[in-house]
Order: structure tokens, then C-alpha cells, then sequence
């Protein structure tokens, strides 16, 4: 496949004054130049530019929500940039498909999709483009073996091409993918996460397989949470915040921690500042809490009364796995959980519920939206379910649910609209609502301010200072890490399942966070 | 002033008016083309045929809002009117019979539902496979023969109220009310539709899922009970193939009274007036002396016509919001 460089391209200036003079002698694979995407008024892209040459690896880093994964998905054409170009392959493009963005050599490695577990590796390599033997429509399976087998040996690439998909590791499906895109020309492979479930040695021969598919002069995006990762391969890193372009740095002119500050570097005015109740004493204890199924292992915490306590950590660290454990909504392999020195009996949500313990789930849509309902019959939901009376007292609900509506400000015409038809804020608060209802102890909030705009987001941080003013345990898990400082009395640390630490949350930053969750 | 025209343009939309506007129209052309149509006895005839499709669409009302199938209660219906049949003529009292044969249904709906929780199975496929054990239980208790009690149990199919009203039509219209009064006045009710809705939430919410599906369906199994000793009685016979297919009937009664086969929303109303056009639609044929094939034509053309409605009128919501 060729890749010229066209007139289009060559307007493009960013990225020039960082990388000068290797450009000209470099091949262009791929510009991109002032992309932005906005969902609603929350805009997560705005005015992003970079470019890719032949043989770069181009690490793109940011914290959870910096608008990573969108811009990779506008690269695999799955969504649709609002502004800004795309230039490959001497054309410019301001949105792609995921045909056209296949076509045009773009492929994106996911985890283990993709692929076709009942079908053999050399199977999966050529789907779509089957070598046909002399019978017509019968596949040549011996020659696609033998190409398959030629292929992997020349990416020193460990896998037996007649195996089935499903037999194979998560590494080694990840080795087919990269395979795969390389048998299918790619010349810009993207790699989101890869090594996030890989062990020391798998990411060891992953990292090795990059340096070799850079030698052929293909480009890589590669994005990962693991610094140490990013400046073992990386060539080049792009550092995102907030949906905006911070810097394009060569890896040699810039330290993990000047990455690290600029990831999270951020206006103090960003900041909500709570207003400080009283703590009280040990309310909620939570003892050893295990759960093999997802990779939680031996937590303990108390919460005090009154307390915020901050739960923070890299995704796939086990916050939302922890959070299910107490709630009863998984079976966990072993833990106690005691509110008020009584040690409860918690084997489902409606025990949990009833033990005054609620949990406000991270995925709104998939775990609490009861979708075709209405606003009310979403509020109250979990109050009518704890009340004894089998009947339904209409005019007890509408009480309960206008006077909620009320009190959190949630922007309704009627309460007996559909939920679904509200925004994400309100949606947001209308499932808090559901849980003020029921006048738990303990509070769970994970990610309580996802996809939430700045206003009620503001109402929400009102909100739990609320609870613990009077008196409730809120833990709080999130990936917001300016949240997590400004609203937790302390901030607990979770690592691999593990909570490895507690910090009083007194004069540390997003910095000191941001290391302790890495490990480093 | 907008205001109100909106939601006079929301009353226009929704499906029951639809639904009765359609019906007084083929009401209306029926009877002026045959006058018999509106002859008491028509309507009397009319509303009687429609009892027993009435209870099993109710029934099938609280299991689709509440995202559950069962397309065996055409074949729980032929085991149990059968059973009923052979103790009636083995001299059983009828205060064992219309019991036992309600606790057979009940038992298959059982059946049904918790197969399909404990093997996590869709109940759409607990039911296909039901459909074939019901129907052999059947089969085989009866030697495949028709039993005859002509004569023998048909005071509930012939007996007029006051002389006028089938007794089978005001089952019809308990059953309606009962449904109605669960499904929009209690807890069960609220249930049925956040199970629907979303399980998963349903269950964070601190609702036995499990259970609440299969009190669903022993509901649903009673009212298929209570219909098959209504369709025993007004036929006068039962075997193996009784209520075939009406099943299929009473989920179309369901779609077309504008409760999406999604779930989590829906109700009996419009249940009540599906049912009510699918009589009337047959009776209207009748009447206009058309063959008798165009019924099923004309059923199934019903179906696609609501469904393209309620597709329609997403749409529009959807665009408005």
C-alpha cells in the first residue's frame, strides 16, 4: 500500500516545531488536524491535532475521561468528529466509517474482540479474504496454514496457526489481532490498553513486538495508563486533558513526571470547594472483603459517621468490583460488613437495602434506569419495594417523588414523564433521589458525577455533604481525581484488588494520587 | 393555548384511541352494509366469543410487560380442559373438577417459568419446548380421543345474567378488573413493570427478581386455568388440540393493544380493546359473508398494522425529544 504525501497534509502545521526536522525525512501516515466532538453540551474533543510517520509509536496518555477512547474511536471510524480532518492517504476526510477507516489501513486492537473464537488462528488471519484452492468456493486450508504459519514466524509470533481462537490466552488473541492487521496492510495500528491484562512476560514480548512492527515502518497509537510502558516504546507522547491537546513531546525531552504534572495540571478554580462537617466515630466497617470472580482481595476500611471516604485508582483496579461485594449484588468469597458494631447478613441487594447500605452504580443506564417508567415511579421505586403494604398509594408517591424533584432542583415538566427522557444530570439525580427516599446508612456512590454536566454536578457535591451532615457514611468512588480531593475526608487507594493505602486527605495533590495509583 | 392542543394531539396519538376509532369505523360499515350486525344477539354473540381469548390475553398482558413469554398456553390449555374432561366423566363433583384443572394450569405455567429462571434460559424457549411435553401428557392421558361431556358442565358457557349478559363475558370482565387492579394498584403490579423495565435495576432495587417472574407466572397459569374451564364448557368437549394456537392470538391482542413485546410498559385497556377488535373483525366477516381464509389474513395484517403504528409513533417521541 502506498501512502504519499499529499498537498493536504503537508498544510497541517502542528507537530512541527516538536518534532523539525526528523519530519522530512519521515513518511506521513496519517494528520490530523482540529478534531473535536461535543455529546450535548459536554464536550470532550475540542481542536485536537496530531500526526503519525511511518515507524512512530505515539503514546497518547490522559486521565480516565481526558477523551482517549474518542478520538481512537473517531480514528476506527465508529464516531463522527463534529469538526476538524482527518488526512490519510493523501485525501482528507472529515469523518470516516469503520469500512473506509479499515480500508484506509487503520486498525484498532481491541481486547479480544474481533475475532472469531470457532474458527482456527490461520482461519481468523484470513477472514474475508480466503485463499480459494481449485475448486471454486472451497477454502485452501493448507496453503492458508502454511501463509499463516510464514506470517506469525516472520512477527516472531509464538502461536500454533491451527488452533482454535477460544483455546488461545488473552495475550496471544492480541498477537493474532496485531497479525491480522498486518496481513491486512495496516499502517497505523492502535492499541488501547493492550497490556492491561497481561502479565510481566506477555507485556515483555508485546513490548518487543511493537519495536519490531515499528521497524517495518508501521505507526502506532498507543495508549496506555502505565508510564513505565510508555517510555520503554513510545517515540513520541501526546498528552491529553479534558478533551484538549496539552503538548506533543518527543520521549526524550520530557520526564514521567513532568507527564504526570501535566496530565492532571489543572486551575485551582476547578476545584468545588465543601463545606467541612464534623466527623464522628467508626459507623461502618468493612473487613476483608474477597471476591476472586473480580479480582478483589482482603479490604478493609471503616467509614465514620459524617464521613466522606474517597475511593480512587486506575480503572480495573477493583473500585466498582469492591462496591458490588458490599452491596450484595455478586457472591463474594469472603468479608464482613458492620454498620453501628452489627455485623450484617448481606447475600443480595434487598438484604443490603434493608441494612440501610445503598450503592449508586457507575453505568446508570445498565443498573439503575428502569427505562420505559416514569420520573416518579424512578424515584420511588426502592421505597415503595421497602414498605409493607402491598397496595400502591398513588397520592403518598406523587408526594414523595414532586417533593424530590423539588428538593434536588431535577429539570422536569411532569413527573410522570418518561425517564429517559431527561438529561444525564437529572437523570442522575432522579436515582439519588430514589436513595434519599429510603434513608440509608451508607452511602455508595460510584462515579456519582459521570457524564453529569458542571451545574448538577455542583447539586450533587451539595448533596453528599448533605448526607454527612447528617451523620450517614458516604464512600465515594471516582476517577475524577479533582472530585475525589475536594469532597473525601480521606481517600482510600485501590491497586490490582487491593486497597494498599489510606490517605488523610490533607495536602496531597492529583500528583501524589496519580503515583500512589500507579504504584510508582 | 399550545398546550392544550399538544395534549389533545397526545390523546389523538395514543393507541387506545386509535384502537377505538378503528373499531367504531369497522363497527359502523359492518352494520350498514348488514343491519344484523347490531342485533343484541350479534353483540351478545360478539362479546361471548371474545371471553376466553379475553382471560388468556390478560394473563399474557403481565407476562410480556414483565419481559416473559409463554407459548405453550395453548397446549397448557388442551391438557387441562382434557383433564377436566375425563374426571366430569369419571362422575367427579365439579368443586373437586374447576380446582384441579386450575391447579394443572398453574402447574405448567410453574413449569414453565422455573425452567426458565433456574437454567437461565429466555421463558420463550422453556415454553417452546413445553408446548411439546404438555401436548404429550395430554395425548396420552387421553388415548388422542375428544372427550365428550355434552350437556354434562355448560352452565358457565350457556348461562345468560338476567337473561342477557354471557356469564362467560363477566369472567371476562372480572379478569380484566383483577389484571387492571395488580398491574396499576399494587406493589406486584409495580413489579411486573420494573422486572419488565430493566431486571438487572430491578434487582438493585432490592426486588426478588426470581421470585416475582414466577409469581408472574402462576398468575398467568390461573388465568389460563380459568379460561380452559370457560372454553370446556361452552365446547362441550376437550382434547389434546383444545385451544391450539390461541396463544399466538392473545399475544397479537397484547401487540396491537400498543404493549411493546420490549416490556416494561404497557397495560390491560388496550389489551381489553385488541381482543375486543379481533372478535370484531372476525364477526365482521362473518357478517359480510367473506370467506372464511380472510380471517387469519386479516389478523396477522392487524398485527403489522399496530406494530407499524407504535414503531411510527416512537419515532415521532423520539424525534420530539
Amino acid at each position: 500500500m502506498k501512502t504519499p504525501r499529499g498537498a493536504g497534509v503537508a498544510s497541517v502545521p502542528l507537530g512541527w516545531s516538536v518534532r523539525g526536522d526528523q519530519l522530512s525525512e519521515r513518511e506521513l501516515l496519517l494528520s490530523v488536524s482540529g478534531i473535536g466532538k461535543a455529546y450535548g453540551a459536554h464536550r470532550v474533543l475540542d481542536d485536537v491535532s496530531f500526526e503519525l510517520g511511518a515507524g512512530e509509536v505515539l503514546c497518547l496518555v490522559g486521565e480516565n475521561g481526558a477523551g482517549k477512547s474518542t478520538l481512537i474511536k473517531i480514528l476506527a471510524g465508529a464516531v463522527e468528529p463534529d469538526a476538524g480532518a482527518i488526512a490519510i492517504g493523501g485525501k482528507e476526510y472529515s469523518a470516516l466509517n469503520p469500512n473506509e477507516s479499515m480500508r484506509l489501513g487503520i486498525a484498532t486492537i481491541y481486547q479480544d474482540v474481533e475475532l472469531i473464537e470457532s474458527l482456527s488462528v490461520a482461519n481468523n488471519i484470513f477472514l474475508g479474504d480466503e485463499i480459494v484452492g481449485r475448486i471454486p468456493l472451497v477454502i485452501d486450508a493448507e496453503s492458508q496454514n502454511e501463509k499463516a504459519r510464514q506470517l506469525l514466524d516472520l512477527l516472531h509470533i509464538d502461536i500454533d496457526e491451527r488452533m482454535l481462537v477460544e483455546d488461545l490466552s488473552a495475550a496471544q488473541k492480541q498477537n493474532l489481532q496485531i497479525a491480522k492487521a498486518f496481513h491486512q496492510d495496516a499502517r497505523v495500528m492502535i492499541m488501547d490498553e493492550p497490556t492491561s491484562s497481561l502479565g510481566e512476560e506477555e507485556t515483555r514480548s508485546l513490548m518487543s513486538l511493537v519495536r519490531d512492527l515499528k521497524g517495518r515502518g508501521i505507526g502506532i497509537i498507543y495508549i496506555s495508563h502505565y508510564l513505565e510502558e510508555i517510555f520503554e516504546v513510545g517515540d513520541t507522547i501526546l498528552i491529553l486533558k479534558d478533551g484538549v491537546r496539552v503538548g506533543t513531546y518527543p520521549r526524550a525531552e520530557i520526564g514521567v513526571d513532568e507527564v504526570i504534572r501535566r496530565m492532571v495540571g489543572r486551575e485551582a478554580s476547578a476545584f468545588f470547594v465543601r463545606e467541612r462537617v464534623p466527623v464522628g466515630e467508626v459507623q461502618v466497617q468493612v473487613r476483608d472483603v474477597c471476591w476472586k470472580g473480580g479480582g478483589v482481595s482482603h479490604v478493609d476500611f471503616d467509614v465514620r459517621a459524617g464521613e466522606v471516604f474517597g475511593i480512587g485508582g486506575l480503572v480495573g483496579s477493583g473500585r466498582s468490583e469492591l462496591a458490588s461485594c458490599i452491596f450484595g449484588m455478586v457472591r463474594r468469597d469472603s468479608g464482613d460488613v458492620a454498620i453501628g458494631g452489627k455485623k450484617l447478613r448481606i447475600r443480595s441487594p434487598a438484604d443490603a437495602i434493608r441494612n440501610k447500605i445503598c450503592l449508586i452504580t457507575e453505568d446508570r443506564k445498565k443498573y439503575a434506569l428502569l427505562a420505559p417508567m416514569s420520573v416518579e415511579e424512578n424515584i420511588v421505586i426502592v421505597s415503595t419495594e421497602l414498605g409493607r403494604n402491598p397496595l400502591l398509594n398513588a397520592r403518598r408517591e406523587s408526594k414523595l417523588a414532586g417533593d424530590m424533584v423539588d428538593r434536588l432542583r431535577i429539570a422536569v415538566a411532569d413527573p410522570r414523564q418518561p425517564i429517559v427522557s431527561l438529561s444525564g444530570g437529572n437523570q442522575q439525580k432522579a436515582v439519588l433521589g430514589r436513595w434519599l427516599l429510603c434513608d440509608a446508612t451508607l452511602f455508595i456512590l460510584d462515579e456519582p458525577t459521570k457524564g453529569v454536566d458542571v451545574g448538577a454536578k455542583e447539586d450533587i457535591y451539595k448533596l453528599i455533604v448533605e448526607l454527612a451532615r447528617r451523620g450517614k457514611s458516604v464512600v465515594m468512588i471516582s476517577s475524577d481525581m479533582p472530585e475525589l480531593l475536594s469532597m473525601s475526608d480521606r481517600i482510600g487507594i485501590m491497586r490490582e484488588g487491593r486497597l494498599v493505602k489510606v490517605l488523610e486527605n490533607r495536602g496531597i495533590t492529583e500528583e501524589d494520587l496519580i503515583h500512589h495509583f500507579i504504584g510508582l | 393555548m399550545r398546550e392544550r392542543k399538544l395534549k389533545l394531539g397526545n390523546i389523538v396519538g395514543t393507541q387506545w384511541f386509535m384502537l377505538t376509532l378503528v373499531i367504531v369505523v369497522i363497527a359502523t360499515v359492518t352494520g350498514l352494509i348488514n343491519p344484523r350486525f347490531f342485533r343484541i344477539a350479534n353483540i351478545i354473540n360478539i362479546f361471548e366469543q371474545i371471553s376466553t381469548l379475553g382471560v388468556i390475553a390478560s394473563g399474557a398482558t403481565i407476562l410480556i410487560i414483565s419481559g416473559s413469554f409463554d407459548i405453550s398456553v395453548g397446549a397448557i390449555v388442551g391438557l387441562a380442559a382434557s383433564c377436566m374432561a375425563m374426571l366430569i366423566k369419571a362422575d367427579v363433583p365439579l368443586w373437586i373438577v374447576i380446582p384441579s384443572g386450575i391447579l394443572i394450569a398453574t402447574l405448567c405455567d410453574v413449569f414453565v417459568g422455573y425452567t426458565s429462571i433456574v437454567f437461565r434460559a429466555p421463558s420463550f424457549i422453556t415454553s417452546l419446548a413445553s408446548v411439546g411435553i404438555f401436548k404429550g401428557i395430554a395425548l396420552a392421558l387421553t388415548s388422542a380421543t375428544l372427550q365428550t361431556i355434552f350437556g354434562q358442565f355448560s352452565f358457565i358457557g350457556s348461562t345468560r345474567v338476567l337473561g342477557v349478559v354471557p356469564l362467560m363475558f363477566i369472567f371476562g370482565v372480572v379478569v380484566y378488573l383483577v389484571v387492571y387492579f395488580i398491574l396499576k394498584l399494587t406493589k406486584l403490579g409495580r413489579r411486573v413493570y420494573a422486572v419488565g423495565s430493566n431486571p438487572q435495576a430491578a434487582y438493585l432495587s432490592g426486588i426478588n427478581v426470581n421470585a416475582s417472574k414466577l409469581v408472574f407466572f402462576v398468575i398467568n397459569g390461573i388465568l389460563v386455568g380459568i379460561a380452559a374451564t370457560m372454553l370446556l364448557s361452552r365446547i362441550g368437549a376437550a382434547g389434546a388440540s383444545t385451544g391450539a394456537g390461541i396463544e399466538l392470538q392473545a399475544m397479537g391482542a397484547v401487540v396491537i393493544g400498543g404493549t411493546p413485546i420490549s416490556g416494561g410498559k404497557g397495560g390491560v385497556l388496550g389489551t381489553f380493546l385488541g381482543v375486543l377488535l379481533m372478535g370484531l373483525i372476525s364477526n365482521s366477516l362473518n357478517m359480510l359473508q367473506a370467506s372464511p381464509y380472510l380471517q387469519d389474513l386479516a389478523t396477522g395484517l392487524l398485527i403489522i398494522l399496530a406494530v407499524a403504528v407504535n414503531a411510527l409513533s416512537q419515532k415521532r417521541s423520539q424525534i420530539g425529544a
